[in-house]
């Protein structure tokens, strides 16, 4: 598949998403709601971009737009950049205390006067990535609960949560560093919920609590539960290797 | 309406997951059984259907949470509906949510202390030639003004025989 991204010619496979094209090819395109380990949320909308097809121009969010034949993309014509700003002003009504807005303000700032209700001190713009990755761990912890103006992201019953395992992918994956976790003396807190963190082996490091160890174990009876960290796994790994290598004398 | 507390226990939930296959798809079918047997879903009765579809409990209070026919407190004895839909809204459905409010001393969403009476608007009955409409049960009330209320509710209350 040939696709023309601002006039450079990419290479896509069929089905592929037009973000991931653009991405791999270092071509930027801005995005929120997006992680690349779960699948496009397309609600920040912040990804859009013109395609034009049979010479016909439309605007898509490229996080969830398939290509599915030869096209050519404007990630960034006029059109798209006036539409992005409004974008950003909705965005900074919804959420002006995120962290998403550091990052905005800076590309798209000073916004003028915003038209729309400003809601104060808000940090979450409800994108529904937290949701999307609490999800994708089968923890299924929670949700976003009503709707409309009342929309927000909670667990059931906006009580602590008793699915929660306290991963923290949530609060990893949140553009606007909306969900509160806390780490102090080996118990994190999130959700409300006090979470007796674990030790790496190697270097003593706090790594994951106790219920995300029984959590994995639970899911793989089988399998063991390494207690240890990025590097010190990546430095056994290359132990092991030393240690092979000298049996083997070379 | 309260059935689990009347001492009816879980059982109906129990009918009503008998009566779908354990997927999915019948989740909301489901809630909305219970909401109609029931008057509102009970939270015993969502951790039944939690266990019965293996579905997060968040999933489930999404739903409850989202959909207007759906309700985690009791609703009353003669629930009240009032459209808010456009039309109905431009005929002054507002009116009349005032004037149930001023009566009942209850607000939309909330039901009188003696479980007689809940209030919430809607926001389409898909009945706008009849605007504004009102649903009380499974009654729909025609081009209703707010001087007729008092007499609507106080049809309903010389009904009420209390065991309803
Ligand atoms: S809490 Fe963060 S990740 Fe979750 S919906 Fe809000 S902004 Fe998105
Ligand atoms: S990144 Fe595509 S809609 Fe948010």
């Amino acid at each position: 598949m040939r696709v023309i991204i601002d006039g450079r010619e990419c290479l896509a496979r069929r089905g592929e998403y037009l973000l991931d094209v653009a991405k791999r090819n270092g071509i930027f395109i801005p995005t929120l709601c997006h992680s690349d380990a779960l699948p496009g949320q397309s609600s920040c909308r912040m990804c859009i971009v013109e395609v034009v097809e049979g010479g016909r121009s439309k605007t898509v969010a490229s996080c969830v737009y398939p290509v599915l034949g030869d096209i050519e993309v404007k990630t960034n014509s006029d059109k798209i950049r006036r539409i992005r700003r409004t974008l950003v002003k909705l965005i900074h009504a919804s959420s002006p205390a995120g962290k998403h807005m550091e990052d905005l303000l800076e590309r798209y700032g000073p916004l003028p006067e915003n038209r729309f209700e400003v809601a104060e001190g808000e940090k979450c713009m409800l994108c529904g990535l937290c949701v999307s990755a609490c999800e994708a761990l089968g923890t299924g912890a929670i949700s976003t609960i009503n709707r409309g103006t009342a929309k927000e992201v909670a667990p059931p019953f906006k009580e602590p949560p008793e699915a929660c395992i306290g991963c923290g992918a949530c609060a990893h994956v949140c553009p606007g560093d909306a969900i509160e976790m806390k780490e102090q003396g080996g118990i994190r807190t999130i959700w409300d919920r006090n979470f007796e963190m674990l030790e790496c082996t190697g270097c003593g490091e706090y790594i994951m609590t106790r219920q995300q160890q029984e959590y994995i174990k639970a899911k793989d009876p089988e399998g063991t539960v390494e207690l240890l960290c990025e590097k010190c796994k990546r430095k056994k790994t290359v132990d092991g290797f030393r240690d092979a290598f000298k049996n083997t004398g070379f | 309406m309260d059935c689990i507390k009347q001492g009816e226990g879980t059982t109906f939930v129990r009918e009503i997951l008998d009566r779908y296959p354990k997927e999915q798809r019948f989740l909301l079918a489901i809630l909305q059984d219970i909401q109609k047997r029931c008057g509102y879903l009970p939270r015993e009765a969502l951790e039944l259907v939690r266990e019965h579809l293996d579905v997060p409990l968040s999933r489930l209070y999404s739903m409850a949470t989202f959909y207007k026919a759906l309700s985690l407190k009791p609703k009353g004895r003669y629930a009240i509906k009032v459209c808010d839909g456009t039309a109905c809204h431009i005929r002054d459905s507002r009116g009349l949510v005032d004037a149930l409010e001023k009566l009942l001393g209850i607000g939309p969403g909330e039901t009188t202390e003696d479980g007689r009476f809940s209030l919430e608007t809607v926001n389409c009955l898909g009945s706008c030639a009849l605007a504004p409409v009102m649903v009380i049960n499974d009654v729909y009330y025609a081009k209703v003004t707010p001087e007729k209320i008092a007499g609507i509710l106080r049809r309903l209350e010389g009904e009420d025989d209390g065991d309803i």
